[in-house]
Order: structure tokens, then C-alpha cells, then sequence
């Protein structure tokens, strides 16, 4: 009764050249790179309120918004010299409920005397509300407002060199840490593998232009986490099979390890797949770029255990001739 | 690996249990959360402000304001010490400085030291006086500048954040009832987070007003003096120009007070006793009383100004010496006006100007329809996980990955109740992202035990080979994980760490449950099963 075990249907004993391909994978893996670089120097990333600075406020009025109701409010920024607004319905997957409107007024210059920008946000905030108000009386009721973000240079520009200096940290602390339980090409050839996920993830916000925000800086730190729990694995069987099988060549042991642990990444990609389209697909709106980044994420990170972490070590080249405990 | 001693396994339990009793309070309602008997825990999970609704406000201590006051304060004090000693120099504040010019060589001789003494320890308590007040810089032979220490800006802004955070806990909580937090952020910055906040404008109008309030002698003049003090910013020494409330234009008053906000002891709304408008009632306390008894006793026939953050209310003439120790102020109030601006004189004025250097407030509507997501996302991701393991593993060997990973669950959650966490959209995030990544320390054995089996070793062997040589992937692989989360925590902020939080206790517990409870479970069926050929 205790059959219907699939895992014992899987290939046994695959051996699966991986390594054969590298140059291939080195080439995409370049172009991919050189492609995410050049895409966030021409394009940048469409930051968010949380570096950007700037206002959002999401409320609803009584009845779903029409076209016209989105045209009149849009319309209200450059007569209160607030610029253009940028103004988009955010869906509801309930249908019953009234569709709200996001709201978002670009950061304004400091008024005159102040030293920084942060009472123009809330003047902003508080001239667009007066205008809204006016315009439709119900959005006045406290229950219409969904939330109000507001953010001026200072805080933004905190929040920014914290997430900068919190992935440098992250991947700085990571070297050290590979170093000391392996040998130093495989410290090297983990942090390569991560700064390559870092980097196409990265790209990919640049190339769809989805917004990128804390909750991304977060995504890209755990991905980082997965990326290297999975060159971990992989990098523990390359030691391992390295002391068992001393006269193999390198390259041998290196596609024998990958297709070793390779049932275990490819379950372990899939379970966390499962978790993350359920947080893509029913986790709601807040959560939407988090788990789109992740997603990604888990994809490039399985990938550059397989075809960057490992081709490196060959690169490099690994010391099996010193004492090996 | 496959032994366990009994202690171990009233161990093992044990930490089972009481995660699960942590947990509990969680699932019960509020009233069977009451009945518990007190050695239970009862403690929930905390929700951030994103989940539950509320505001969130940063604010920033506007220091410009103290340290022009301080230099004020200075001048004035530096200017009687010279006179004393009949020295001559002109003293002038510009550019946060204040310059003084020497007439000759003889008064500067004799002014320097005596400016020097001006500059005294920061703090008198603090361990080798904490640094001087002043910097004293000599520019020429007759002009010296004198500006504020660093030392002294810092012990400033510490005490103006210390003040602003008892004056808006008395503003915003008088009694002393609302849950909120209210704490210094930083070295220049208050946080201020109030859960379920209902009217955010109200909170930052009782942010925005200093409540600076001032009774100024009025003085008398005439519309040339009074334009070039409006417009050009000359003033006649020691008066200044402030604009009437209702209109009227400016007047000119003594820029001394008579008395201070400080100088009230409580004041209340209320209705005057005649025409029965909206009105400010107050009681001085005894140096107060004084203070405005004997001016009024002075100047009877003459108007006065009540001044409040540099406007003027109102500016009645004095009819006779008030000495009751008891006034009120009437300025065209609403009801509403007059309550809050004696809410405002009761908690005391702001030391200094407070901006709103971020806000994000969520109204209850979002945070609940974010917890239901946050709810019905990982009781899918939990089956859709669970399924797949039942599919790979089997009902033995994927049913001990199941039950570890619904401890795993249970696990985080008492934790984060025991810990008193926050928990926040991002953390529910942690949370589900757990779920996917908790099953790998179980894979990575149950992978390596079917690779054991295929290498043709027996099934006690095969488990505990599998055991022994899955360690130390599994901690490798986890201990960088936490590695990251645990920058997170410390280099991240608000929500983001509440992410940091889940993940990491969820790391942490997720080789607990996949080493021990689930290696637990499979000896024990080893033990009595016996199998010959294992089911994966």
C-alpha cells in the first residue's frame, strides 16, 4: 500500500555530462550578465516609493471607479502643482469588492527655508486629499483609505545604501563562511554563482520594469540563502566524492557529484516552487513582487549551482593533494 | 544515529509540547484564551502595523530651532558679562554664529577671557565634563566667532528628542490607555507607531504644533518701524512682529514674555461666563500668578498678547491687576479648537519643530484582507508541499516529512509568541517561503538513503548511513541561509526584519524537525516494523 513512492521511478544512477556543456552555459551565463548590466545602466530599475521617496496613497471611493473618475483625479496634479500623478486601479481578486485606486505623487522639491524635503511630502499628501475629498466627499470616511506611504529624500536615500550594504554584507559574511568550511575556490566559486543570481535578478526587474522595493532587496538576500544552499549541497558531494575517488579527474567527480545530488535539487526546486506560486497566486498584492523575485530566484539559483559553481572549481583548479582529514 | 535514550526522547517531546502549548493561544478565541488557567501562556502572535492597521511615523527633531535659541540664550548671556566688566564689542548672530567685534586691542585683551568663561561642561554629571559648550574661533585681532560644540548639539538633541517624547506621549495618550510606541530612533529621530489609529490627520495636527504659548507686552509704534520689521527683517532691539490670527495684519510685542506656556498649571475648555463663545480657561501656578499679577498690576489700560506658535490670538487690554491666578484666553474658537489647544498647554510645548520624515499608515481593511491572503496562501502552499511529498516519498517516508514539517510549523509559531515577535506581511512571506524550503533537510536524507539502498546496503544500514552523511550538507546549507536572514535582521528595517525573523526561526527549527523529530519517527518504525526492503 505504500507504492505509490514516485521518487523510485526517477532515472537511477543518471550521467548526465553536465560539465560537457559549460562553455555553453559559461557563454549564456556572460551574455546574461553583460545583458542585466547594460540593462540597469541605460534603464535603471523602477524603484519604488522605498527608495525613491515620494507619495502613494490607495483608497476607494464608494463605487468602482470608471475611466472618468481616473481622468479627473489624474488631472488634479498639475493644477496644484504637484506635477503629472501616476494613478492605477489595483485589482481585487474579490469581485464583490470595490476597486481601490493607487495613487502615487512624485517627490517633491523642498519648500523654500526648508532644509530637506520632508514637510513638501506631507503638504503634497495633504493638497491632493483636499482636492479628492472635494471632488468625491466619501473618500473623507477614515474606511476608505486603504494606506498612505510618504517618504522624502533623506529616509529613501537611508533605506537605499542600507539594502546596498545589507547584500554586499550578506554575500561578504557567505565568503567567509565557504572558506572556512571548504577550501578557498569554493568560497570563490559560491560567491561567483551568487553575485550571478544577484545580477540576473536584478536584470530581470530592469528588463519587466516591475517595482522594485524593500520587500525585493529581501527577496534578493534569501535567494542569495537558497542559491547557496544548493551550491552547498553540491559543493559537500564534490568533497566528498574528491577523498572517496582519488585518481578520478576532476572533471569526472564534478558531473558525478551534480548528478548525485540531482534528484534532491530538482525536489527541493519543485516543493519550494509550490510554496512560492502559492504565495504568487493567492498571497495578494503586497506580496506579489517577493514572490515573482523568488521565483525567479529559485530558478537561477538551481542553474548556477549546476553551471556556475561547479565549472569554476574546474577553472581554479582544487588542491587533492594536501592533507585531506 | 538511530538510537535514542529515553531522556532524549522526553527531550525530544517535551520541546514538541511546549511549542505546541505556545502555539495554542493563537487558534482559541479571545474568550477561551481568558479561561486558560494562569500557568498557561496565553501570549499571541503580535501583528505589525501592515497586518492590523495603523500609523507609522518617523519623525525628526528639528535642531535648527534649539540651536538657535541656545545662541540666543548665549548672546544674551555673553553681552551682560561684557557690560559688566565695561567692555565695548558688538554681538551678532548670523549663520548659526555668533560674531563678536572687538572696539580696540585693550577690549579684546580683557573681552576673550571673559567670552572663554561663557563656555562651560556640557554636562556637569557626565565623566570628564563630556566637553565645552562653545568653540570659540579668533578671526582677526578684534573679531572672534563663536559657535555651538559639537558636544553640546548632540546633548541638545538628546535632551530635545527625550522632552519631545514625554510632550506627545501627554499630547497624543493623556491618559495613559492607547497601546502605541513611542521611542527614540537613531541619533535625531522619534518613532511613533499607533496600532488601529483611526484618524491619522488628527495625530499629525497634534505632531505639527509646537503649542509654544506666550503672553508679550504690546509695544507701542508706528507702521514705518513696523513694515521694515515685517518686511526687511529689522527689527527695534528685543521686539519682534507677529501676524493676528483674524486678519488685522501685524503687531509688534516685546519679544520677552510675560509668562509661558510654562508658566500654567492645567487648563480646560470651556464657554465664556457672558457671551457664551467657546473659550480656553487656565490656572498659573504660583510663579506664574506672580509673575502676570504684577505685570497687569503695572500696566492697566494697556493691551497684551497671547501669542501661540507665532501668531497672535488674541490682544485684550488689561481692565485691572489680574491676581487670581486664574485666566482664560478667547480668540474665536470652535468647541473642538479650544479643546485641543488646552489638550496642547496641559501636555506642554514641543522643545522643537517635529517633521514627518516617513509615514505609512494601513487602514484595517487592507491589514485584515493581507492576513485572510497571507492565511489562504499558505494553507495551499502547505497541501500543494504536503501532496508532493506524500507523491515522492510515499505514505511511510512522506508522511514523517509531513508530520516535521507541520511541527516545523507549529514550532514557528510558538516561538515567534513565546519571543513576542512581530509578525508582518514580509513575515508571513518567511513563512511560506519556509514551507517550501523546509522539506530539503528531508529530502536531502531521504535522497541519500536511496542512494544507500541502490549501493546495496540493508535498510537499518541504508538509514542510518543516510543520517550520518546527510549532517553535514544539511548544516552547511542552513547555516548560510541563516547567515543571510540574519543580515537581514540587522541591517534591515521595519516589516523586512519580521521577514528576517520567520525565516530564521524557521531555518533553525526546520533542521530540528527533519534531524531529530522525523529521525526520530523512522527508528522508531524501524523498531518495530523490521521491514526487509525499504518503501522509497
Amino acid at each position: 500500500m505504500f507504492d505509490i513512492s514516485l521518487v523510485r521511478h526517477l532515472p537511477k544512477d543518471t550521467k548526465i555530462p553536465f560539465l560537457k556543456v559549460r562553455l555553453v552555459a559559461m557563454v549564456l551565463s556572460v551574455l546574461a550578465i553583460i545583458a542585466s548590466i547594460f540593462l540597469f545602466t541605460t534603464k535603471n530599475l523602477n524603484y519604488g516609493l522605498d527608495f525613491k521617496g515620494g507619495t502613494v496613497w490607495e483608497f476607494h471611493l464608494d463605487e468602482s471607479p470608471t475611466d472618468a473618475d481616473l481622468g479627473a483625479i489624474r488631472d488634479l496634479g498639475p493644477g496644484l502643482g504637484l506635477g503629472e500623478l501616476a494613478i492605477q486601479t489595483i485589482g481585487q481578486s474579490d469581485k464583490d469588492k470595490v476597486q481601490a485606486i493607487r495613487l502615487s505623487v512624485s517627490k517633491q522639491p523642498a519648500l523654500e527655508g526648508d532644509e530637506n524635503d520632508d514637510k513638501a511630502q506631507q503638504v503634497a499628501l495633504k493638497s491632493i486629499q483636499n482636492a479628492v475629498v472635494e471632488l468625491y466627499p466619501e473618500v473623507a470616511k477614515t474606511e476608505n483609505t486603504l494606506s498612505v506611504q510618504v517618504l522624502g529624500t533623506k529616509v529613501s536615500g537611508e533605506l537605499k545604501k542600507k539594502g546596498i550594504e545589507a547584500v554586499i554584507a550578506a554575500l561578504l559574511m557567505v565568503l567567509i563562511y565557504i572558506w572556512f568550511r571548504f577550501e578557498w575556490q569554493f568560497g570563490l566559486g559560491a560567491v561567483a554563482a551568487l553575485t550571478h543570481d544577484v545580477i540576473l535578478t536584478i536584470g530581470v526587474f530592469s528588463f519587466t520594469a516591475l517595482e522594485f522595493n524593500l520587500s525585493i532587496v529581501a527577496a534578493i538576500l534569501t535567494i542569495v540563502g537558497y542559491s547557496l544552499n544548493d551550491t552547498v549541497v553540491v559543493y559537500d558531494r564534490i568533497r566528498e566524492n574528491l577523498r572517496k575517488f582519488k585518481k578520478k579527474p576532476l572533471e569526472q567527480v564534478l558531473d558525478m557529484s551534480i548528478n548525485d545530488t540531482l534528484s534532491r535539487t530538482i525536489l527541493t526546486s519543485l516543493t519550494t516552487m509550490l510554496a512560492l506560486l502559492a504565495l504568487y497566486i493567492w498571497g495578494g498584492p503586497g506580496l506579489n513582487g517577493f514572490a515573482f523575485a523568488m521565483i525567479w530566484g529559485v530558478f537561477v539559483g538551481t542553474y548556477s549551482s549546476i553551471f556556475v559553481a561547479a565549472p569554476i572549481l574546474l577553472l581554479l583548479g582544487v588542491n587533492r593533494k594536501g592533507p585531506q582529514k | 544515529m538511530l538510537h535514542f535514550s529515553r531522556w532524549k526522547i522526553t527531550l525530544i517531546l517535551g520541546a514538541i509540547m511546549l511549542g505546541l502549548l505556545f502555539a495554542l493561544p493563537n487558534v482559541l478565541s479571545e474568550k477561551a484564551r481568558e479561561a486558560l488557567p494562569g500557568f498557561l501562556p496565553s501570549q499571541t502572535l503580535n501583528l505589525g502595523l501592515d497586518l492590523q492597521g495603523g500609523a507609522h511615523l518617523l519623525l525628526e527633531v528639528d535642531l535648527k530651532d534649539g540651536v538657535e535659541k541656545t545662541l540666543k540664550s548665549e548672546l544674551a548671556g555673553m553681552r551682560a558679562a561684557l557690560r559688566e566688566d565695561r567692555v565695548s564689542a558688538t554681538l551678532r548672530i548670523r549663520d548659526e554664529a555668533i560674531f563678536v567685534t572687538y572696539k580696540n586691542a585693550a577690549d579684546a585683551e580683557k573681552g576673550v577671557p571673559i567670552m572663554r568663561k561663557q563656555s562651560v561642561a556640557v554636562d556637569a554629571n557626565a565623566l570628564g565634563g563630556g566637553g565645552k559648550t562653545l568653540v570659540i574661533e579668533k578671526l582677526s585681532d578684534l573679531r572672534y566667532k563663536v559657535t555651538v560644540s559639537k558636544a553640546n548639539i548632540e546633548y541638545l538633541s538628546n535632551r530635545t528628542i527625550e522632552q519631545s517624547i514625554q510632550v506627545l506621549r501627554k499630547r497624543i495618550d493623556p491618559s495613559g490607555t492607547t497601546e502605541m510606541t513611542l521611542a527614540k530612533e537613531g541619533a535625531e529621530r522619534i518613532l511613533l507607531q499607533v496600532p488601529g489609529a483611526k484618524n491619522v490627520d488628527e495625530l499629525k495636527s497634534v505632531i505639527d504644533k509646537t503649542a509654544k504659548l506666550g503672553f508679550h507686552q504690546v509695544a507701542v509704534t508706528d507702521d514705518v518701524v513696523l513694515r521694515l520689521c515685517v518686511e526687511d527683517d529689522q527689527c527695534p532691539l528685543g521686539k519682534v512682529a507677529y501676524p493676528q490670527k483674524n486678519g488685522g495684519g501685524y503687531m509688534m510685542v516685546f519679544d520677552r514674555e510675560i509668562v509661558t506656556g510654562a508658566d500654567l498649571k492645567s487648563s480646560s475648555e470651556g464657554l465664556h461666563p457672558q457671551n457664551n463663545y467657546p473659550i480656553v480657561n487656565f490656572v498659573y501656578n504660583a510663579r506664574g500668578a506672580r509673575k502676570f499679577c504684577d505685570f497687569t498690576s503695572k500696566h492697566v489700560g494697556e493691551p497684551f498678547a497671547v501669542v501661540l506658535d507665532g501668531e497672535i490670538i488674541t490682544a485684550p487690554n488689561i481692565n485691572g491687576a489680574i491676581c487670581g491666578g486664574r485666566g482664560f484666553i478667547e480668540g474665536s474658537f470652535t468647541m473642538e479648537s479650544a479643546k485641543e489647544l488646552s489638550l496642547l498647554l496641559n501636555a506642554g510645548a514641543l522643545p522643537a519643530k517635529l517633521n514627518i520624515a516617513e509615514e505609512r499608515t494601513v487602514g484595517p481593511e487592507l491589514g485584515a484582507d493581507s492576513i485572510n491572503a497571507g492565511k489562504v496562501a499558505s494553507m495551499l502552499g502547505l497541501v500543494g508541499v504536503a501532496i508532493f511529498m506524500w507523491l515522492s516519498y510515499g505514505l511511510r517516508f512522506g508522511t514523517f516529512a509531513n508530520i516535521a514539517l507541520a511541527t516545523n510549523i507549529v514550532l514557528i509559531a510558538g516561538a515567534l509568541s513565546l519571543l513576542g515577535a512581530t509578525l508582518t506581511l514580509p513575515g508571513i512571506a518567511g513563512i511560506i517561503l519556509t514551507i517550501g524550503m523546509a522539506v530539503d533537510a528531508n529530502v536531502l536524507i531521504f535522497e541519500r538513503i536511496r542512494e544507500e539502498t541502490q549501493n546495496g546496503r540493508g535498510p537499518i544500514n541504508a538509514i542510518d548511513t543516510g543520517y550520518r552523511l546527510s549532517l553535514a550538507p544539511i548544516l552547511d546549507a542552513n547555516i548560510t541561509t541563516l547567515i543571510a536572514a540574519l543580515t537581514l535582521y540587522f541591517v534591515g528595517s521595519g516589516p523586512i526584519r519580521g521577514f528576517a525573523v520567520t525565516l530564521s526561526i524557521g531555518i533553525v527549527m526546520s533542521v530540528f524537525t527533519a534531524v531529530v523529530v522525523a529521525r526520530l519517527m523512522t527508528a522508531t518504525w524501524l523498531r518495530h516494523a523490521r521491514p526487509k526492503k525499504l518503501p522509497i
